[in-house]
């Protein structure tokens, strides 16, 4: 549920990827903004100078997202007995709260743990850091985009098709299509990246389409211009199967980045609007 | 009370002449008829010594029954704290489980539930159904069992007993608090009256802890940190108790057991925040490590840490698979791991002495070097940055948790690998950052296969790709057993279940599925005839030959 990717073993499709990493970028409306919003503010006042501005801790008390005690509180009960008691011993002084106060201390905290928790909702940052000019020399140059890309054709105005995660995602490997959150995935063999399959069987015309499918027992292929799959069982050689990407330059350039080059290149091509 | 209890047992088994269902001495043996715990054996190597099917027969191997998860309550035992109605939105359960099996009837479990069935027919004897509060509902490896009782563990963080020949409930216990974000997915291994449990967990930085339950009771009898407190040994690898108390390391997967050292062995998990090392410079002992622990007492004997200070999830929980071997000449009690950061490490178990360590994979990027222990030594370059770092494997590892096998007949050691590309970006810049503390965008598959590892030299025998589809290769880490027939059943990363020569790797049978393996594959003979079961997403498949 929380880790999908991490542990299903699952096959990772960047189209799904990306259409999964949209859709969970819509907070689910689970607390009052306002209560967070005055929550926040509570605990800057009250709180920051012991525990950090954002509950996180500070000089010295300690990481209030981290603890025990607010992680299992029940709707402000526990942290509200804890706050208004003190910890005196270790230097906390009561704090007279009001019910709607410790309701809005406990807010805040909640949604801070559970922003901390979902990570399919964490925000991709400012990316662009990269060097435009040094991106359009390696372009042209050691990565040998331009064998295959040009600014001027395909990737016209490429800066202002794509957020600057899915520009750097596409460039360094463009499978699948980008859909809106909420928009269903077409299948992956009918994007016109997909890896494809000559299938000659003997004394039969070759048939090319892309690869639905291909084990040590089957292979099956779609062929776009008649909308239908095709397949053969596999008995060793034959059928033949030749295996073609059309990504095989993004695919061999995998091991070659350096990070440093694909924020140059990222920066470069988000420099095209 | 537990005295008065055990004589109670023993007076009720004694009055009706009925045997314990499990005779602990077959746990210490190659499963044969029967399958008493999660690997089959203590080992871990999931090589069965039955050879009714064999290379030459297993054309003639044929569908003898499936059974199709049943979820509903009606007609089950019902248990649990929850409330009477599913929480929406849950999946459809997957068969991650390993089943027991013992006179005929196999025990096995999904998130929420446990079944007995029939292991002749494939018809079901009972169906327990636990009432969720919630938890991550991710999976759930099996059930362990000590003599009637069954044991299994639920997302919401119970330790459940059940009386296996009828499916009633005997009692509950929680174990962790699932308001932290534990959740439990293991299959329950008993050593001796030690029914040992671990917790999961890592989308907040909490602590990770292996613990014994006594079997009468559910009450803990140790439990083992696996970050130390400030002061213990390892304290050192972390900067502080800040660091080290939050600092994870689950021990999420069934261990392997030694009965003649009286050492179970087990992987630990990452280390918390997962993604980024900045709040915990240094190794970060005891995550990512392979950890031989005495059973009686929850003391460490020694450990060995696959991966110091890990930033990418790869735990190292994989399991330990005991191998009795040669090295240079030298009879050696060996422990080897495939573990997920791209490493194949082999083990004296002994006392942990690094053997060898060699690369299961190709692509993998992140490393600076391997060090004079054998370990892979992260490249700091590869963390997450803003910006983003291109790194393979995934965060799914090189491999994962399904079950690796050994063949003692070929010396191979059996693993289903993945080669993966994904940008790994910081998305947490506060100096304390928390939980993932990045995002991953998966850039893609492009490699899969089926791997036979030479465990003298580490060095890869021989590698079968598995399925392309139309955006890169399919399948990778999956559950694997090797047989005296001369067979290793797997999957081909294509739906198929598929039986290999082990030696070669040549594939000789397949059943098309239509959907890939979720568990590791199991035999056992019943009634003079050798079954094969496996479990594909939400359905059990038992194959034996045609009679």
């Amino acid at each position: 549920m929380i880790r999908p990717i991490a542990r299903t073993g699952a096959c990772t499709v960047a189209a799904l990827t990306i259409a999964a990493s949209l859709a969970a970028q819509q907070p689910a409306p689970e607390f009052d903004p306002a209560a967070v919003e005055r929550g926040q503010q509570l605990l800057s006042t009250e709180c920051g100078f012991c525990h950090g501005a954002n509950g996180r801790g500070g000089s010295s008390g300690p990481d209030l997202t981290r603890s025990a005690l607010v992680q299992t509180d029940e709707g402000g009960k526990q942290i509200g007995e804890f706050v208004r008691a003190g910890r005196p011993d270790r230097g906390m002084p009561p704090f007279a709260l009001t019910d709607a106060q410790v309701s809005d201390l406990a807010t805040f905290l909640h949604s801070a743990i559970r922003a901390n928790i979902n990570r399919r909702a964490y925000r991709i940052l400012d990316i662009l850091v990269g060097d435009p000019k040094a991106g359009e020399v390696y372009f042209n140059g050691a990565g040998r985009c331009a064998t295959c890309h040009s600014p001027e054709r395909d990737l016209r105005a490429v800066g202002a098709k794509y957020d600057p995660p899915t520009l750097q995602n596409r460039m360094v490997l463009p499978r699948g299509s980008v859909t809106r959150p909420g928009t269903p995935a077409p299948p992956p063999h009918a994007d016109r990246n997909a890896i494809r399959a000559t299938v000659t069987a003997p004394g039969a015309e070759p048939v090319t389409g892309a690869i639905v499918r291909l084990t040590d027992f089957d292979i099956v292929v779609y062929d776009a211009a008649s909308g239908q799959m095709r397949s053969w069982l596999r008995n060793g050689d034959a059928p033949t199967v030749v295996v073609s990407d059309p990504l095989q330059g993004h695919v061999d350039l995998l091991p070659k980045w350096t990070d440093t080059d694909m924020h140059n290149v990222t920066a470069y091509l988000a420099s095209l609007k | 009370m537990v005295k008065t209890a055990a004589a109670l047992l023993l007076a009720t088994a004694a009055s009706q002449a009925v045997p314990p269902l499990l005779d602990p001495s077959l746990l210490a043996k190659p499963p044969i008829d029967a399958w008493p715990t999660y690997h089959g054996d203590y080992s871990g190597r999931r090589y069965s010594t039955l050879k009714q099917i064999t290379a030459g027969n297993v054309k003639s191997l044929a569908l003898a029954w499936v059974y199709r998860l049943n979820t509903s309550r009606a007609g089950a035992i019902v248990g649990g704290e929850g409330p009477d109605t599913a929480p929406a939105g849950l999946a459809a359960p997957t068969i991650k489980s390993t089943p027991l099996m013992l006179h005929g009837v196999l025990y096995f479990s999904a998130p929420d539930h446990v079944w007995a069935i029939d292991a002749r027919t494939g018809r079901e004897s009972w169906h327990f159904a636990w009432k969720t509060r919630g938890g991550d509902h991710i999976g759930n490896r099996g059930v362990g069992v000590f003599g009637d009782w069954l044991f299994f563990l639920t997302p919401d963080s119970y330790f459940v007993s059940l009386d296996a020949r009828t499916g009633k409930e005997r009692w509950h216990r929680e174990i962790a608090n699932m308001k932290r974000e534990y959740f439990t997915s293991n299959a329950p291994i008993v050593i001796g009256r030690n029914v040992i449990v671990g917790v999961g967990g890592d989308a907040l930085d909490i602590p990770g802890y292996l613990e014994s339950r006594d079997p009468e009771n559910g009450e803990v009898v140790w439990r083992w940190n696996t970050t130390p407190r400030p002061g213990d040994p390892g304290a050192d690898t972390w900067p502080d108790e800040y660091a080290m108390s939050s600092g994870g390391g689950m021990p999420w997967l069934p261990g392997t057991y030694d009965p003649d050292l009286n050492l179970y062995y087990i992987g630990t998990g990452n280390p918390q925040p997962v993604l980024t090392g900045q709040t915990r410079p240094g190794d970060n002992l005891y995550t990512c490590s392979i950890v031989a622990i005495r059973p009686d007492t929850g003391k460490m004997a020694w450990y060995y840490q696959v991966t110091p200070h890990d930033t990418h999830d790869w735990d190292a929980a994989q399991t330990p698979v005991l191998i009795d071997g040669v090295i240079n000449g030298r009879p050696r009690k060996l422990v080897a791991q495939a573990s997920r950061n791209g490493h194949f490490v082999l083990l004296d178990r002994t006392d942990g002495t690094h053997v060898l360590t060699s690369r299961m994979i190709d692509s993998a990027n992140w490393t600076r070097e391997i060090n004079a222990k054998g370990q892979p030594i992260g490249d700091r370059a590869k963390d997450a940055t803003v910006a983003g770092t291109l790194v393979s494997p995934d965060t799914n590892g090189a491999t994962n948790w399904p079950p690796p096998s050994f063949s003692p007949d070929t010396g191979l050691f059996y693993v289903g690998t993945q080669e993966a590309y994904s940008i790994m970006y910081l998305t947490d810049t506060d100096p304390r950052p928390q939980g993932w503390a990045a995002a991953e965008r998966g850039v893609g598959r492009v490699a899969s296969a089926l791997k036979a590892i030479d465990y003298q030299t580490g060095k890869v025998r021989w590698s079968r790709p598995l399925a392309k589809t139309a955006t890169g290769s399919a399948g990778g880490a999956m559950g694997l057993l090797s047989t005296a027939g001369g067979l290793l059943f797997g999957n081909d990363g294509g739906g198929n279940f598929v039986a290999y020569d082990a030696a070669t790797g040549k594939p000789l049978w397949h059943a098309g599925l239509g959907t890939n393996p979720t568990n590791g594959p199991q035999t056992f003979l019943l009634d003079g005839r050798q079954f094969i079961v496996v479990g594909a997403g939400d359905a059990l498949y038992a194959f034996a030959l045609q009679p």
